[in-house]
């Protein structure tokens, strides 16, 4: 009797019990952030906590845009206080991120520009009032959005004609990536981090593939398609979260550089590629391309894959989509 | 085969109908209530609950009762949507025309997380 009831506890507990996972929350970056992590350790788990929570914490001040950290030379000190001309010294990190921005200038032929802080700035004065846009004067008067205005000489910053950065459409993607390299270098791979538009998952924790629903642009809860994959990173570029609507038009906040308008190709393109930065550029980047273009950039490069939602409702993907159904 | 063997064998059979049936019934299905093809309201059908929507007539009662979900209430001519009764399956989605309401049962995949 008593090996039975052994082999019914047994049974209750290796049959029944859902996968075991520890979850986190934090607020970061504009963003509410889910980390699962899965079979992590009791004895691990503050120091797994913490080191996540200080790698957010560091990189959310270094790239803010709109508050000052006394003492620490991040996005809003180079744009705000830093005068024209001159340079200083910023945190290693810092260079890091903004060396990986201006790569990606090239990378996507300009269409991600970090210089675009004045465009965006001049935008949201629009956006949060809801009402206008910005005239033609506005345009002409406004101030540097070159990326050759600004300078990196390996963790020396110098800035000229009032450049302003932004690293918006990354930072996340980026850091989002240093987590799960930190998680892996504890031992860790059987996570899923998802922030926003924004997942990276590692292996599975059993022997499956983890499930990423894409929502409709057109409609909360509903999912439009599901991506199975391991060990990949997943980023959606859409203008169906931040936009404000003015004489019957939508303007969202994702800018294409060129005409300094919002792109209107697609309402949400989804990218699928290991690097959760490179996504998040990459994400960017479709966003402001024509469909077609973009499906054709996608189809040169092995390693990417995407989905986009078209303005006409229709689903668009990559020729190698395939293996994520 | 000896007494305490047929014991198991009894006795493990009985922990997995008890398991099937403690997590098996905890469907996970969802209906989707749609005015003009917008979802305005998402219902939990492992809940029994009733919910008002504004339709285009007024307000509809939509009532959930053993993972089945109905329009109790609304108003228009031929009340067609009331008195279709009961749901329970996707492919029968319950259509207010008059009232521009549509309700849709969709099965929750196993999806680990979502993408805004």
């Amino acid at each position: 009797m008593k090996k039975i009831i052994v082999l019914f506890i047994l049974l209750l507990i290796t049959g029944c019990s859902n996968k075991d996972y520890n979850q986190f929350n934090m607020f970061f970056m504009d963003t509410y952030i889910n980390i699962k992590i899965y079979d992590l350790k009791f004895e691990d788990k503050d120091k797994v906590y913490n080191e996540i929570y200080d790698i957010y914490s560091v990189y959310d001040a270094l790239c803010d845009r709109y508050t000052d950290y006394i003492g620490v030379n991040n996005v809003y000190y180079l744009n705000n206080v830093l005068e024209d001309g001159q340079s200083v010294v910023i945190d290693d990190r810092l260079a890091e991120v903004i060396a990986y921005g201006l790569d990606a200038y090239y990378l996507t032929s300009g269409k991600v520009n970090i210089a675009m802080g004045n465009v965006l700035d001049l935008w949201k004065k629009y956006r949060d009032s809801g009402e206008g846009i910005p005239s033609e004067e506005e345009f002409k008067n406004l101030k540097s959005i070159s990326i050759f205005d600004i300078i990196l000489n390996d963790n020396v910053y110098t800035k000229y004609n009032n450049v302003k950065l932004d690293l918006g459409s990354y930072a996340k993607g980026y850091v989002t990536e240093l987590v799960a390299d930190k998680l892996e270098e504890m031992g860790y791979y059987s996570y899923l981090i998802n922030s926003g538009g924004n997942v990276k998952v590692g292996n599975h924790y059993s022997d499956d593939k983890y499930k990423i629903g894409i929502e409709n642009p057109n409609e909360d809860y509903l999912v439009y398609k599901i991506v199975s994959a391991n060990n990949t990173s997943v980023v959606t570029s859409g203008g169906y979260k931040r936009y404000y609507i003015y004489d019957d038009v939508k303007y969202h906040h994702i800018i294409d550089p060129v005409t300094l308008y919002p792109s209107n190709f697609s309402l949400g393109v989804s990218v699928i590629t290991e690097n959760s930065a490179y996504a998040d550029i990459l994400s960017t980047y479709l966003f402001l391309l024509p469909i077609e273009e973009g499906i054709y950039f996608v189809n040169s490069n092995d390693l990417v894959e995407a989905l986009w939602y078209g303005i006409d409702d229709k689903v668009y993907l990559s020729e190698g989509y395939d293996k994520y159904e | 085969m000896n007494k305490k063997d047929l014991l198991l064998i009894l006795v493990i059979l009985f922990v997995c109908i008890i398991m099937f049936l403690l997590f098996s019934n905890k469907s996970s299905d969802y209906a989707y209530v749609y005015y003009e093809n917008k979802v305005i309201k998402k219902i939990d059908l492992n809940i029994d609950n009733e919910y008002t929507v504004s339709g285009y007539n007024g307000d509809v009662v939509i009532e959930v009762l053993n993972n089945k979900i109905r329009v109790k209430e609304e108003k228009s001519n031929n009340n067609i949507c009331s008195n279709m009764g009961f749901v329970s399956s996707s492919l029968e989605p319950i259509i207010c025309l008059p009232n521009k309401i549509v309700i849709k049962i969709v099965e929750d995949y196993k999806i680990d997380t979502v993408i805004r």
